[in-house]
């Protein structure tokens, strides 16, 4: 059934990277500008945590109630996980980000520049105005660190292999069940996304895209939310307990599906690429779109339950879920709530309230128009 | 409107609400001192003022729903085009922290912990969430918002908290999005996204207040918030004196008019009432703790409910916690208001509050503090439920230690949630901590 063709690791890839020249941005969750990296030569790679760090040293500096994305990425950084890069981005996600990347420039001070962005929250043409204004200043500060200066036609040609490898990420989602890949297989691949320059990935996507389909997997199938599916063996868990993930609303994963920009502004592009993406509380979407957005993607793809999988202390998450709960329940649709830390190991915990989880939703009669799937 | 909601507000508001208040007031000053007076100075003159001004601000808002149009809004937001639009203006953080104070928003939080919402949410968050699901209040009753005006220069949180709100109550949320500033200069790109926001509101609101905008009216407003802001400033200012005549626990139940009331002028009346009666206490000599020997800065927001019992451990002591990075923060941009240039000068107003800026400006800030009023110490509340405020206190607190020589004391609370707060722990870090003032 596995048919995924071999993913360079992210050491594969950086190395490779660097040896032909190119720089490396190390970028902090959730929503950037790649294209706009990638025109200056700097590979974007994203660091969510990483998971199983060690966490003293950003605790010298974090209280324990910051999420442990954001204290594992300072740790990393700290004990020089980040060594390899040449400038870091934190784009204003959050309360937590925020602090990091104000701590980043005034107290660690790392060898690289730091450049913090911010997004805006809202989907008016005022918050579209902002976030190209951004961009723009974004690039000066890249021009400063880099001493180079893409041309317009060098940020659209940037722009155009970064929709196109979004597009192929987004035909991936969507035709996820009948891939030839398991469930980890196609995080494997999709997260890929993370790290690997948007030719490679497409190159990827494409010959998993152009394998023959096969019957869609069976199981129950589930829709995963939240930030991040760490640890990656909750995956073959989830299999193991006869479970498939149909679709997703991780934000490393479905939130990040941006349609094709319009303008011929570059600048404007990117930003509304950004703003037009699917719904994020990080960037401000209301509950009820949000709401509408996942039950939408359940009818389409037949998922007969959800489990929200989130970061412990993730005030984005924490804040949607009673009403998107609520919301789920009243259109037939069962969730549970997991909260994690990226430096425990998949807990018995988890695994026991997952299986329980998924034979209660066996149980349940298949939402209306989800019948007949799964 | 609605004619008989306009009596009953009439009649509630303006002529039984204050007749019962102004006797409360007058039991209030002939009640004995509740807090140790043998270490602190009796309570302020004003105090029964305050709490007739604050009681008057809710009863308002008992009766409004159905007589004036109702806006929930957020502490940083910019409130003077809601007053200039005769809004009723509630504050859901001063009323969660009202309930924090008599030590009722554990109670009314585990109702919202009850439907779901996690614990690791900021506090007052869950405080005003509770109260909207079980309609539990020590203010009698809050009126149903017609709009939500949530504004991001203090935090984030505040519009996951609203987006909440908007589902509940179906209330449209009305957003100034501020880009949190970095570095010591806000970029005008971001200046101009700010500016822009609070233009685009104006129809928004107009529509929900059944009324235009008087440009005239806005900038009255726009003064009167700029003085009650100079006399809040003024009035802090006065603590760099020895010994100071106010603690910072004193202001913190003084500040309730400048966050809930500013731009009416009984605002600036009562802060003008205040400014003398402090220069009274310098004048004779009256320090807020009897035995001043050294003083301290305080950093982020009130533990609301051991106010009490910090201000007289520390006092028996004969600490005085003299400064705050809080309080100053509700003066400290009164310069930047204009009225001649409202609109720009409320867009840099607002995107300048020290939450939305960086931590090293917060650093800065604490700095000058220690040197303007002459502090020996800092102590700074790890605030569970404030990640914007809290995240950079270790190495803020480090190098107030290393780079000024001052002790510094991070002290692990909540400003809302006893739950979190020990305290047996919390005295003994104190009681080391006044050891190391010496
Ligand atoms: S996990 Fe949540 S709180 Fe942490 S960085 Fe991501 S969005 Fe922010
Ligand atoms: S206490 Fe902190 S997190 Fe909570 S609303 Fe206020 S600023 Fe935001």
């Amino acid at each position: 059934m596995e048919l995924l063709p071999t993913i360079p690791s992210r050491t594969e890839t950086l190395r490779a990277w660097k040896a032909q020249g190119g720089g490396v941005a190390a970028v902090l969750p959730i929503h950037y500008p790649r294209a706009l990296l990638r025109a200056f030569g700097l590979l974007p790679v994203e660091v969510w945590g990483p998971p199983r760090v060690d966490p003293a040293p950003g605790a010298a500096h974090l209280q324990p109630y910051v999420c442990s994305i954001v204290g594992n990425a300072l740790s990393f950084l700290l004990s020089g996980g980040l060594d390899g890069t040449d400038v870091i981005v934190v784009p204003h996600a959050c309360d937590s980000l925020q602090g990091l990347g104000s701590l980043l420039l005034d107290f660690v001070r790392p060898r690289q520049p730091v450049f913090p962005f911010y997004l805006p929250r809202g989907r008016r043409e005022s918050d579209l105005q902002f976030l190209t204004e951004e961009f723009r200043a974004l690039y000066g500060k890249l021009a400063a660190a880099t001493g180079r200066a893409p041309s317009e036609a060098e940020l659209m040609e940037s722009i155009r292999r970064e929709e196109e490898a979004d597009g192929l990420l987004t035909e991936l989602h969507r035709r996820r069940r009948a891939l030839p890949l398991t469930d980890i297989a196609f995080y494997r691949l999709v997260r890929a996304r993370e790290y690997l320059p948007a030719e490679a990935f497409s190159a990827l996507a494409r010959a998993v895209l152009d394998a023959p389909p096969t019957d869609p997997r069976a199981g129950v199938p589930i829709l995963l939310s939240g930030i991040v599916p760490e640890p990656m063996a909750l995956l073959d868990a989830v299999a193991e307990m006869g479970g498939v993930v149909v679709a997703d609303d991780l934000a490393c994963c479905g939130r990040r599906l941006y349609p094709s920009g319009a303008s011929p502004d570059p600048f404007r592009r990117m930003a509304e690429r950004i703003l037009n993406g699917p719904p994020d509380p990080t960037r401000g979407s209301p509950i009820a779109e949000r709401l509408r957005h996942l039950v939408g993607m359940a009818r389409e793809t037949g998922a007969r339950g959800v489990v929200f999988y989130d970061v412990k202390f993730c005030e984005p998450e924490l804040f949607d879920l009673p009403l998107l709960r609520r919301g789920l329940q009243e259109a037939g649709l069962p969730s549970v709530h997991i909260e994690v830390d990226l430096n425990d190991p998949l807990s018995g915990q988890t695994l026991t309230r997952i299986e329980a989880f998924l034979e209660m939703v066996l149980t349940l009669p298949p939402p209306p128009s989800a019948a007949g799937e799964g | 409107m609605n004619p008989i909601a306009a009596l009953r507000y009439g009649w509630n508001v303006n002529v039984l609400g204050p007749a019962v208040l102004r006797l409360q007031r007058w039991q209030a000053q002939r009640r004995p001192a509740r807090w140790d007076t043998r270490y602190l100075a009796p309570p302020l003159r004003i105090a029964p003022r305050t709490k007739e001004l604050v009681a008057r601000h809710w009863l308002a808002g008992r009766y409004a729903s159905g007589y004036r149009k109702v806006a929930w809004v957020t502490s940083g937001a910019p409130v003077e085009l809601l007053k200039a639009l005769d809004f009723y203006v509630l504050y859901p953080e001063n009323h969660a922290a009202i309930c924090g104070t008599a030590r009722l928003a554990v109670d009314i939080a585990s109702e919202a912990e009850g439907a779901g919402y996690s614990r690791d949410l900021c506090s007052y968050a869950r405080t005003d969430i509770g109260a909207v699901l079980s309609g539990k209040t020590p203010v009698g009753r809050l009126p149903k918002p017609d709009v939500l005006f949530a504004c991001t220069n203090i935090c984030q949180t505040v519009l996951f908290w609203y987006r909440v709100l908007a589902e509940y109550f179906g209330a449209p949320l009305v957003l100034i999005d501020t880009p949190f500033v970095y570095t010591e200069e806000a970029a005008e790109h971001a200046v101009r996204y700010v500016r822009r926001q609070l233009e685009e509101a104006v129809p928004v609101l107009e529509r929900i207040a059944g009324k235009r905008l008087d440009e005239r009216k806005l900038r009255r407003v726009g003064l009167l918030s700029k003085r009650a802001s100079e006399l809040w400033l003024e009035i802090l200012q006065r603590c760099r004196h020895r010994p100071a005549p106010l603690s910072v626990f004193d202001q913190f139940i003084q500040m309730a008019p400048i966050v809930e009331m500013r731009g009416d002028p009984e605002t600036v009346d009562f802060y003008a009432a205040l400014l003398k009666e402090v220069d009274e206490r310098i004048a004779a000599g009256i320090g807020a703790v009897k035995n001043e020997r050294k003083r301290v800065l305080w950093d982020n927001l009130p533990i609301w409910y051991r106010l009490r019992y910090l201000a007289e451990f520390l006092a028996e002591r004969g600490v005085a916690v003299v400064a705050s990075t809080y309080t100053n923060a509700w003066g400290e941009l009164a310069p930047l208001i204009d009225p001649d240039d409202l609109w720009e000068s409320m867009a840099r107003t607002y995107i300048y509050p020290i939450l939305n800026r960086g931590t090293g400006h917060k650093l800065r800030t604490m700095r000058q503090m220690v040197e303007e009023y002459g502090l020996d110490g800092a102590i700074l509340h790890s605030d569970r439920s404030c990640k914007p405020y809290s995240i950079g206190q270790m190495d803020q607190r480090d190098r107030l230690i290393r780079e000024l020589g001052v002790p510094a004391l991070l002290l692990e609370a909540d400003h809302n949630d006893f739950r979190v707060f020990a305290e047996e722990q919390a005295a003994t870090r104190l009681a080391a901590f006044v050891e190391m003032l010496g």
